[in-house]
């Protein structure tokens, strides 16, 4: 069982030790959970207006449409462009103005109408990760 | 169950499985391990390279017979864990990182992004993507120079013991945490870093932090950094658009958005 155990262990759970010692040792995005609320996950599905490919985080703004044709311009954040590039992103290829876009992420704490970005998915249903998870860097 | 599990390894266990041979480390003219290569911790290869990857190499340790690494919790005194304690209240606002300052020794080796080594004779020099940071490392017996001034990264010396390149580092500044939010320290930390490449795909990372003003004792961390063949250092120019700094000025107005309370209050 013992050595059941740290085959486990081995295996996938050494981050949740650090986790259990209180020292998350993950800090990709600047305060994480300060900005944004992991209890609010949310997905939007819109059309691309802008990109911004900077540092130390990419953004984009993408007008979704709510049920009765009103437009909202809501503004994602995500990795930088040196990240990007690691998920498979090329700059003006992957995401351009006018293309549409479902985009999985969590709200901002203040602003309404901010999301930090973990997740793009394609009209051809194609996906890339844009950002980090839920946490990481505050908790 | 969570708890038991991660006791049970930190306990100790001797593998029940005969390890496969791993691919042994390279090795320089004098005869040493060559760290030489761009390297990334294992806890931030989930980042960089997402869970497939790090579940491959976790399996390659297991494979190997490779030991878990093991962190420490950070022994503070009562005064320094109340700090940290306010630090993970407030979420992280207060990260140094948040405002594109310089990531100190050893947080800067947890980044999700890469770093180069590159071993010649008599220094090593480390590259890091993060920050553009650098470090050069003096190997051939020097001390620390008399005119240090405290600084984000401290002054690195280093000397091979048999196999393991120790570094010893002093002379940092307080405006950096050690490895999580919050983890404090004084301008007496004395760090103490042991790279040991324990086969060709990985380096034994082992820190000892050393601070008589805020442990009770020095804490004990380490990783494992895995090599990323085909991997290039590219540029992070923090600062250029920064929208944490306008962000966290607005949040800092109103701090019962972001802090944290006890579930019962």
């Amino acid at each position: 069982m013992r050595t059941l155990l740290c085959s486990v262990c081995r295996s996938g759970l050494t981050p949740l030790i650090g986790i259990l010692l209180g020292t998350s040792v993950l800090s990709a995005h600047h305060s994480f959970a300060a900005q944004y609320d992991a209890d609010k996950p949310v997905t939007l599905t819109g059309t691309v207006v802008r990109i911004e490919w900077t540092n130390p985080h990419f953004h984009f703004y993408v007008d979704v449409k709510d049920d009765k044709g009103a437009v909202t311009q809501w503004a994602f954040e995500g990795y930088p462009p040196n990240m990007l590039v690691r998920q498979g992103w090329k700059k003006d290829v992957s995401l351009k103005p006018g293309m549409t876009v479902t985009v999985q992420g969590w709200r901002a704490r203040v602003e309404p109408n901010l999301v930090a970005a973990r997740e793009v998915t394609f009209a051809d249903g194609s996906k890339l990760t844009s950002g980090p998870p839920a946490g990481t860097g505050g908790q | 169950m969570a708890i038991a599990v991660a006791v049970a390894c930190l306990t100790g266990t001797p593998s029940a499985q005969s390890p496969t041979k791993a691919k042994p480390a390279p090795r320089s003219a004098d005869g040493k391990p060559d760290l030489s290569g761009i390297w990334i911790a294992t806890g931030a290869l989930r980042l960089m390279a997402g869970e497939a990857e790090v579940a491959a190499a976790r399996q390659s340790d297991i494979d190997e017979g490779r030991p878990a690494p093991r962190t420490e919790p950070p022994p503070y005194k009562p005064e320094a864990e109340k700090q940290r304690q306010y630090f993970l209240d407030r979420r992280g606002i207060d990260d140094p990182m948040a405002r594109c300052l310089i990531s100190g020794v050893p947080r800067i080796s947890f980044r999700p992004l890469p770093f180069q080594i590159i071993q010649m004779p008599g220094q090593m020099v480390f590259l890091y993507e993060t920050h553009h940071a650098f470090r050069v490392i003096p190997t051939d017996g020097r001390p620390h120079p008399e005119d240090m001034e405290p600084s984000y990264l401290g002054d690195s010396v280093a000397l091979w013991e048999g196999d393991t390149l120790v570094v010893d580092v002093t002379g940092f500044n307080t405006k950096t945490w050690l490895i999580g939010v919050g983890t404090v320290h004084s301008e007496k930390l004395r760090v103490t870093e042991r790279y040991t490449r324990d086969s060709y795909n990985t380096i034994r990372y082992q820190v000892m932090m050393d601070d008589p003003e805020v442990f009770t004792k020095p804490w004990n961390a380490e990783e494992i950094l895995r090599l990323r063949p085909g991997e290039r250092i590219r540029e992070y120019e923090c600062i250029e658009n920064n929208e944490d700094l306008q962000r966290i000025e607005k949040l800092l107005q109103n701090e019962s958005v972001f802090i944290r309370r006890p579930p019962n209050e």
